[in-house]
């Protein structure tokens, strides 16, 4: 096929049509548009397309070549395994959010140049926090605010580097960058793409606002926004040491916090910053087995997370809750979500014959091949933890350990079809790795099941879980939230509203009261100085400006906003008219 | 169905599964001391050790218990309604 369709288009136009149909035929639209873009997808070929020129600027829309491809695959997959699940949304809006959020996200990463990227990435941002919104609870509106703010930062820090990198370079072509060259802008660009991939300390907003999303959204968000910061990263940036060492520390924090939290979805959440941890610190290392390791794994990780999150969606969405404290005996209830969970959470662990294990000792051995050996021992201390939280925490938890009183029952079959379907994906990936490697943007020399690496893998697993069963109580879970970087922005809000209202508040009405005191009475003796000046001539006209001076006090006096930069502004345009009334 | 048959049965006979397990976890250590005792395997010096990474599972996996949960309790857990 030479002319190239952006697989984005199907998602723009197809998502607008949804709410004009009904019925069964909106639930096969909903289905449709991502199986288009699969199709679409299956048929590119390698090339650079839809080259526009804009403001003496070339913009790029379809850079297609293996790295892009195997993004854009996993994208169209995850998009139609999230329709399938979100079947049951029943709000027309969910879904054009949705299908804007992956279709900018499949735009930001065939994109050529940074302005393109910017664009896109500017509209994932948007449609995604739609996702949150559309819980409609309270908490779910501010995390939503709150996600957006930092978005906006991440996306000003990285438009600002946009606009240095085209002072300095005179373009804006979107390529590799060599660490040795570079300067402020491109370290401004890399915190804006950071910040997407919750690179620490730029975290927190993943792990606020993901858990208070719908039970549909969260699955698309987990998969979206960090995996196209795992793309630019891996296009723009492969070598930088301080993703090397940011992405493993990363790797850890995530699993330290998992193994406190109490919500469900929340340990999930800090598990996406542990594995996207991996994938930043493959892109770090950035030797050509550590990318295919980050794509691998960005790969197997859209789809075991997102099974994870059906699983934990799906309690929710049957339970009306995903705090452990309060679930527990669920198997005997819902017996399929706990069998796919637990898929999902052997695979994200890492367990042979899972898609985990292909992937994640991609990146684990290209450390070992760099003689890495701190990097190796946290990226497996990580391992530990995302198996001791994900795999035996949250199951025995949720779906074992003391019964709750809450009787659920399974959720709906287009639920239970998305999370069948991306198990045996997991399953799939994990015994016939080749499908997955034959994907990467560089040959695969790797092997994964070899003896030592087996046994090293089934050691470290199995006796984690003995260690677990052994302090089983200390892991009990509590009704408890723990503070995290958002603390800063949060308390920071609550400061911001304190010194308004403590200084910019008294200000305020200290400039009221100037006004009308001070202004006034002056406005008053410049009328009786030109009333004296010439009090034959025009005696009447001073009485009547007088007049209206009095009247446009009071006037003003009403329509005092309390902003203040509104009511300086308002109060010298007064000023200046009323001088202009006096003095002619 | 079936799955909750086994479940049920699993959990009935905890002793027995406990045994199974014990024995498959000593079973696998030492087939790691064979290993590393018959070729040179390991990432470094100490990966060569004979079942390090059995040893590394143990004490990684309480360390991360003990340290997460001791400073959750010291400063980071907070009660629900903390933030309003």
């Amino acid at each position: 096929m030479d002319r190239w369709v952006h697989p984005a288009i199907f998602y723009f136009i197809g998502s607008l049509l949804i709410p004009f149909v009904k019925g069964k035929v909106k639930k096969f639209l909903i289905l449709l548009i991502p199986i288009l873009s699969v199709i679409d997808v299956a048929f590119m070929k390698t090339g650079t397309y839809g080259s526009v020129s804009f403001l003496n600027m070339n913009l790029i829309f379809g850079r297609v070549d293996k790295l892009s491809l195997v993004f854009a695959w996993v994208f169209t997959i995850m998009a139609f395994l999230g329709a399938l699940y979100a079947l049951h949304v029943k709000e027309d809006g969910h879904h054009i959010a949705s299908s804007f959020y992956v279709g900018s996200s499949l735009g930001a990463i065939f994109a050529g140049d940074y302005l393109t990227v910017f664009i896109f990435w500017e509209i994932m941002a948007f449609s995604s926090v739609f996702l949150v919104w559309y819980r409609k609870e309270q908490r779910s509106i501010d995390a939503g605010f709150r996600y957006l703010l930092v978005h906006v930062f991440g996306g000003l820090c990285f438009f600002t580097g946009i606009m240095l990198y085209y002072y300095k370079t005179g373009n804006l072509v979107f390529d590799r960058i060599l660490s040795e060259n570079a300067t402020l802008a491109e370290y401004l660009i890399l915190t804006g793409f950071s910040l997407n991939a919750a690179v620490l300390p730029l975290h927190a907003w993943l792990s606020d606002a993901y858990p208070e999303a719908t039970v549909a959204g969260a699955v698309f968000m987990c998969a979206f926004t960090t995996k196209t910061a795992v793309y630019v990263l891996a296009r723009g940036f492969p070598g930088f040491e301080v993703l090397a060492i940011l992405g493993t520390a990363m790797t850890v924090y995530g699993v330290f916090y998992a193994v406190i939290e109490n919500d469900m979805r929340r340990v999930l959440a800090y598990h996406i910053i542990s594995q996207v941890g991996y994938m930043v610190a493959g892109v770090g290392i950035g030797t050509e087995m550590a990318l295919n390791g980050a794509c691998a794994h960005a790969f197997a990780h859209i789809l075991y997370k997102a099974l994870l999150f059906m699983g934990a969606g799906s309690v929710l969405y049957m339970t009306g809750t995903a705090k452990l404290s309060r679930l527990g005996g669920l198997y005997k209830y819902m017996p399929f979500t706990m069998i796919f969970y637990v898929v999902g959470a052997v695979s994200i662990s890492g367990f042979p014959f899972f898609s985990g294990f292909v992937s994640k000792s991609m990146i684990v051995a290209s450390a070992h091949e760099q003689g890495r050996l701190w990097l190796l021992t946290f990226m497996n201390l990580a391992g530990i933890g995302t198996f001791l939280s994900v795999g035996l925490k949250v199951t025995y938890f949720a779906f074992f350990g003391k019964e709750a009183p809450i009787k659920a029952k399974e959720p709906p079959k287009s639920m239970l079809w998305a999370m069948g379907l991306t198990s045996f994906l997991c399953l799939i990936i994990g015994v016939y790795p080749k499908l997955l490697y034959d994907l990467l943007p560089f040959p695969v020399e790797y092997h994964p099941y070899n003896l030592p690496h087996l046994s090293e893998m089934l050691q470290y697993l199995s006796f984690t879980g003995l260690v677990f069963f052994i302090l089983l109580k200390k892991l009990t879970p509590e009704d408890k939230i723990n503070l995290d970087m958002d603390y800063i922005y949060r308390k920071g809000a609550g400061l911001f509203m304190k010194l308004d209202e403590r200084v910019v508040g008294p200000l305020d009405t200290l400039w009221g009261e100037l006004y009308r005191t001070l202004g006034l009475g002056l406005l008053f003796k410049g009328a009786s100085v030109s009333d004296g000046v010439d009090r034959k001539v025009i005696d009447g006209i001073v009485d009547g400006s007088a007049t209206t001076v009095r009247g446009t006090g009071s006037l003003s006096r009403r329509l005092q906003t309390g902003k203040i930069q509104a009511y300086i502004g308002f109060s010298l345009l007064i000023f200046f008219l009323i001088i202009w009334l006096i003095l002619t | 169905m079936n799955v909750l048959k086994y479940i049920e049965a699993l959990r009935r006979n905890m002793k027995t599964l406990s045994i199974v397990l014990i024995v498959y976890l000593t079973v696998l250590a030492l087939y790691d001391v064979a290993l590393r005792l018959t070729e040179a395997h390991g990432h470094y010096w100490i990966d060569t050790f004979p079942a390090y990474w059995s040893i590394f599972g143990i004490v990684g996996c309480f360390l991360l218990i003990k340290i997460a949960k001791g400073i959750a309790h010291l400063f980071l857990s907070k009660d629900e309604d903390y933030y309003g």
